[in-house]
């Protein structure tokens, strides 16, 4: 079965409930009904968290390293100095956001400047 | 239904406007961003504005997003599309598991957390986190659902805009969106972070995640991510007192 395979007008949606949405809400539903009695303060709660967090952190990694669209344009050295970069600067800046982006963006558009000279 | 005890009263539903106003915040603000690129990633890959408009809110998740739209660009079949997004969203159970306790108050019925649930994004997770200990908990619900319905509506509305018109940008300008989005999870997850543990699986996750692909191509977050998860909870263990959370 591939996006092609009917020309019905609801293929399309069949094929992004089946292929997208399901596989990804299952998870949140099974969450949800798995939680049971986690208490807010509870070294479950900090298992399930390290978990997440660390999950997340390589969805962030996978950003960073092995992107896809334009961002993979750029070379890995300038993707990886300028994610860096930010986090130190966010670090030093008594962790303000927007310092940590800023200049993020700014190694990655000087980057991108010195390496296409 | 027995009992016709309105159940939606155990919430303040006035924290659902406070969640909404985000919509003029950083994180949004980032979110719009993400968005403005899979607009313009949908188009080149044939799907139509109306399965756009399907997939945006429904499936939520923009790495899901991605992995589809790259599946149905590479003609790949549904089953391997789908194991792919399945895997790559195994990190919304124990997102949603981090969450329920905390937007949870006596009375919430377990219908409450299922709609709530299938809101979660990492985005509206961490907000909502990082939030949460100044909203009164009554509150926390109603303003996780103001925010993350606000980015729904809004993003989708941006992405099918971003179709519409055909938007071109300079592949620069959209790398520079899209970068936004890792920086912006590692410096908020970072800050909503209290216990040693939590600071060490983000490291770990941000390390073994790129490791694993090495290895692992189709399933480098999975792997990466739950060694990590597990490797800085069984550290907590070792070195704190166990039944002691490790303030830092």
């Amino acid at each position: 079965m591939f996006y092609n395979s009917f020309d019905a007008w609801w293929w399309p949606f069949v094929f992004i409930t089946l292929a997208g949405v399901l596989p990804t809400m299952v998870w949140r539903w099974a969450g949800a009904l798995l939680v049971g009695n986690l208490d807010e303060d509870s070294q479950g709660l900090l298992f399930v968290r390290c978990l997440a967090t660390s999950l997340v952190a390589a969805v962030i990694a996978q950003f960073v390293f092995y992107p896809n669209g334009a961002l993979s344009e750029i070379p890995m050295l300038v993707r990886a100095s300028a994610a860096l970069f930010g986090f130190a600067v966010f670090l030093r800046s008594g962790q303000k956001l927007i310092w940590g982006i800023l200049s993020a963006e700014a190694v990655l558009f000087l980057g991108v400047m010195l390496t296409s000279l | 239904m027995p009992q016709q005890q309105n159940s939606s009263s155990v919430y303040d539903w006035s924290w659902f406007a406070r969640g909404a106003v985000n919509l003029f915040s950083l994180p949004a603000l980032i979110l719009l961003s993400a968005f403005i690129s899979l607009g313009g990633l949908a188009r080149e890959a044939g799907l139509s504005l109306g399965e756009l408009l399907f997939m945006v809110p429904l499936i939520w998740a923009l790495p899901s997003h991605l992995i589809l739209v790259a599946g149905i660009v590479a003609q790949a079949p549904l089953p391997a599309i789908a194991l792919a997004v399945g895997l790559a969203s195994i990190r919304m159970m124990p997102m949603t598991m981090a969450l329920v306790p905390v937007i949870k108050v006596e009375g919430s019925r377990s219908w409450h957390m299922l709609l709530a649930s299938s809101l979660v994004s990492i985005t509206a997770w961490v907000h909502t986190l990082a939030k949460a200990p100044n909203i009164p908990r009554r509150g926390r619900l109603p303003y996780f659902l103001g925010f993350a319905m606000t980015m729904m509506v809004v993003t989708t509305i941006t992405s099918g805009i971003v179709y519409q018109l055909a938007a071109t940008f300079p592949p620069l300008f959209m790398a520079g969106l899209y970068f936004l989005t890792p920086v912006y999870f590692a410096c908020s997850i970072w800050k909503t972070s209290k216990v040693k543990a939590e600071y060490l699986a983000l490291g770990l996750g941000f390390i073994l995640g790129p490791i694993a692909a090495l290895y692992f191509p189709q399933a480098s977050i999975l792997i990466g991510g739950v060694l990590g998860g597990c490797l800085a909870f069984l550290f907590h263990f070792v070195v704190s007192k166990p039944g002691k959370a490790n303030v830092l």
